[in-house]
């Protein structure tokens, strides 16, 4: 082995100039905040997108009639303000006269019926055309039962007015109106270039940052708007990397290459190992997963069973396992929105578990058929799945069957025929409990469970109408008490968090349990660094 | 050698054919749709999106339209990237892995050919020894773990290389590094076994007997003949590199084609998934008859017939 004696020399060599290296200083690139976005936004086209890649972006390109505050209500953005006329079924904007392009041109309420009615085209396909379906004739038109525009809820009084029209009051609407796909658009643009308007050479905007390169599948980068209309933002730049490979990514940042990364990039042991450096932040966020049962499958027909699962689970493993700071929770409305209130869930309790099952006619759980719990193929998921089938078998001494399937077949099992048990998610389209509740009404496409119940779908349809706030939330909180703990067609488990690393130098960062990251207030501070 | 081509590029168009057919097929047995997500879509919005994407017509009439336009050299539309052609993706991504592939096959020549005639040369010597472990190493390492390592001793500790991305020729070394080891392993003991077998030949004994130099024996008698083996494995072995490596482009985050071959599947993103499926198979047969073509040049007694 004398041979190799060599080779460790040359090893040993590497290892002690490696030591002695003088490493490239970390610091800022002045101006500049570098990101990961992860993956390659499937468009930028923000009538048509419907993920939050993309969303990051748009963010940042594009305001629309309103903006979330980070407490999450809305207010002012192009629209300086608004009217609620007829009870709440008619909604009068009145625009800033000073919000431009990004080629100069004002901005104006035909921008904003032009962009809504492309979005409502059949031929558009835009997928989130259903969040609109309550302006008069969206619907109708949208499915092409009518052709004339002209009819839809949606009209430019004059340049500056825009009245929208709905069929029923909706107590959330002005929420929709800051989701990306009500933002405006110019039909010049579009028409003119195509699919290929969204490309940086083309495409107008009107938010603080502009579309300068568009390095599919590896880079973006914004430039400040000079002609923004709250001012131009303090970032002259900010460069979106694609890095998939959470690890290399958190190497990048390490290296001093990025600046700021998120869930996207932080592997979980590496959230153990910064989780006391002030470069380390976390929130929670507006996701909630639960474990669905297919009510229409034994033994879950009967809800002292589902009662008594739901029951059986202890939610404070889960952020244990999972290290992320999750929330535990056994109800679906989040904290943060209104009608949340801990008690519309069932409190973590196994002899009340074991009494319901026996009750059900399974005393110690003999008598049940085989149970199938379904999940998709997830590191993440598994350790959540595999934790609630030990507290099944130590709690109701009930043996639970494990299958994993690929992400698009599990869909698609979901879809068609659910098994007993099968895991999901639920984030939030908007800041509103509306956007959970409605998941497990009788006719959502959502809802695999194929529990129906009158009263839930009267609670949520008041509940979305209801102009009094507090009654509002007093509806929905009936609502999560039936959903959570009288019925139980789900096991709400926990709500996701959101895990940064942000360098010092990042100044101005605002984070919101939406995760809309908007930089125009962000900039980086050079002195010291 | 002109009509090997031909005859080559004729028979290429049934293949490709078959390609095509068994691809699409396969995609449509398989359950989950391109536009299958978590949040389930109401009927009347599924509706509008099947008839944009002529997904709502019978299967045997979306086979005739893809065929129709792929005649013409309409690979698609992307049903992920919206308003991306397939062409517009391929066009981006392809250069970018022929780039990198290219360099990781000649890092894999250049390194495995040598390090197998070293080891053929060396039988049973601790060089020998060295170059196989080396070879094993290389071949039983899986690129994920090679690539981590790299980037943590070349990019992290050492900074003599950039940890990822791909901005300029200094970003290309590690992951052609990455991309060219389990290659020039493999390559590495294919020729030693090559080299080793030649080397027993008569005419390599006459050689040496007429004293001629082991070096020049190795290269103008041995080497020659050799590489007929190596290079038979160098067609197909040329279409995998160039079009790029899932596990090298993620982890070092290079907009290449190698990662589409995966994500487009997950996707269910059909014209994608038959477009890489459609270049790997055209790349296939190019490089093939190269090599067939390079057999006549390397050793005139190999005549190819049809």
């Amino acid at each position: 082995m004398k041979f190799l004696l060599p080779i460790f020399a040359v090893l040993l060599v590497l290892v002690l100039v490696g030591a002695g290296w003088s490493p490239k200083s970390i610091s800022p690139e002045a101006g500049c905040l570098r990101i990961n976005l992860g993956t390659e936004p499937p468009s930028l086209d923000w009538t048509v997108t419907v993920d939050n890649y993309s969303f990051d972006v748009i963010a940042n390109l594009m305001v629309g009639l309103t903006q979330y505050r980070n407490n999450l209500t809305c207010k002012p953005s192009v629209a300086s303000s608004w009217d609620v006329l007829d009870g709440g079924k008619r909604y009068v904007f009145h625009l800033r006269k000073d919000v431009v392009w990004s080629d100069g041109k004002p901005v104006t309420a035909h921008d904003f019926v032009y962009a809504w009615r492309r979005m409502l085209t059949p031929a558009t396909a835009a997928q989130n055309a259903f969040l609109f379906y309550d302006v008069i004739n969206a619907y109708e038109f949208n499915i092409g039962k009518i052709k004339d525009f002209q009819q839809v809820g949606v009209k430019a009084k004059d340049n500056y007015t825009l009245e929208v029209n709905l069929r029923r009051p909706v107590a959330y609407f002005i929420n929709i109106t800051a989701l990306s796909p009500a933002f405006p658009l110019r039909q010049d643009v579009v028409e003119r270039y195509g699919d290929s308007w969204c490309e940086p050479e083309h495409i107008v905007t009107n938010g603080p940052f502009l579309l300068t390169k568009w390095q599919h599948e590896y880079k973006i980068e914004l430039t400040a708007n000079p002609r923004f209309f709250e001012g131009q933002p303090k970032l002259k730049k900010v460069k979106y990397f694609m890095v998939p490979e959470p690890s290399t990514a958190l190497a990048l940042y390490e290296n001093g290459e990025l600046d700021f990364i998120d869930n996207r990039s932080f592997p979980t042991p590496d959230v153990e190992r910064y989780r006391k450096s002030p470069e380390y932040h976390n929130y929670p966020l507006l996701r909630n997963n639960y474990v669905g049962f297919n009510v229409t499958k034994k033994p879950f027909d009967n809800k002292l069973v589902r009662q008594a699962f739901s029951a059986a689970i202890d939610r404070e493993v889960f952020p244990k396992i999972l290290r992320r700071k999750e929330f535990p929770s056994s109800c679906w409305i989040p904290p943060s929105l209104m009608g949340y209130d801990k008690n519309s869930g069932p409190a973590f309790s196994p002899e009340r578990a074991r009494q319901l099952l026996a009750q059900a006619g399974f005393p110690n759980g003999k008598g049940l058929p085989p149970i199938t719990f379904l999940y998709p193929q997830r590191e993440d998921v598994r350790l959540v799945v595999e934790a609630m089938q030990d507290q099944f078998k130590r709690n109701l001494n009930v043996n639970v069957d494990l299958i994993n399937q690929e992400w698009k077949v599990f869909l698609a099992t979901c879809r068609n025929d659910a098994p007993q048990m099968y895991r999901s998610s639920w984030g939030a389209d908007y800041p509103d409990p509306e956007t959970f509740m409605s998941n497990f009404t009788s006719r959502n496409g959502n809802n695999h469970t194929r529990w129906k119940n009158k009263a839930y779908d009267d609670l949520v349809e008041r509940a979305g109408g209801e102009p009094d706030q507090k009654k509002r939330a007093d509806l929905y909180q009936q609502a999560d008490t039936l959903l959570c703990k009288d019925e139980s067609p789900l096991i709400c488990t926990y709500l996701a968090s959101q895990n940064i690393l942000v360098r010092p130098w990042v100044k101005g960062l605002e984070f919101n349990a939406m995760d809309l990251q908007f930089f125009k207030t962000a900039y980086i501070e050079t002195k010291g660094y | 050698m002109l009509s090997l081509v031909l005859k080559r590029i004729v028979w290429a168009i049934p293949v490709l054919f078959i390609v095509a057919t068994i691809s699409f097929g396969l995609m449509r047995i398989v359950p989950g749709g391109p536009f299958d997500e978590e949040k389930s879509l109401p009927p009347e919005i599924v509706a509008n999106i099947k008839a944009k994407y002529n997904l709502d017509k019978p299967i045997p009439e979306q086979y005739f339209l893809y065929m129709s336009r792929l005649v013409k050299g309409d690979l698609g539309v992307s049903y992920k990237y919206v308003h991306r052609t397939v062409n517009d993706i391929l066009a981006d991504a392809f250069p970018v892995s022929l780039q990198l592939g290219i360099l990781g096959l000649v890092l894999a020549i250049g390194i495995g050919v040598p390090l197998g005639t070293i080891a053929a040369v060396n039988r049973g010597r601790k060089l020998d020894f060295l170059a196989m472990l080396v070879a094993t190493v290389g071949i039983s390492v899986p690129g994920f773990v090679t690539g981590a390592l790299l980037i943590f001793v070349f990019g992290l500790w050492l900074k003599l290389a950039p940890v990822a991305l791909w901005e300029s020729f200094r970003h290309m070394i590690l992951p052609a590094f990455t991309l060219s080891l389990s290659p020039a392993a493999y390559l590495a003991r294919l020729t030693r076994a090559s080299v080793l077998e030649v080397m027993e030949k008569d005419y390599v004994r006459t050689a040496r007997s007429k004293g001629l130099s082991s070096a020049k024996t190795i290269i103008k008698h041995v080497l020659r003949n050799a590489l007929v083996p190596v290079l038979t494995v160098l067609g197909p072995l040329t279409a995998i590199i160039i079009t790029g490596s899932f596990v090298v482009e993620y982890m070092y985050a290079i907009p290449g084609m190698g990662r589409f071959f995966i994500t487009a599947v997950s996707n269910r993103d059909y014209d994608l998934i038959m477009a890489t499926t459609l270049v790997f198979a055209v790349l296939l047969v190019i490089a093939n008859t190269i090599v067939d073509v390079l057999y006549t040049v390397l050793d005139p007694r190999i005549q190819v017939k049809n």
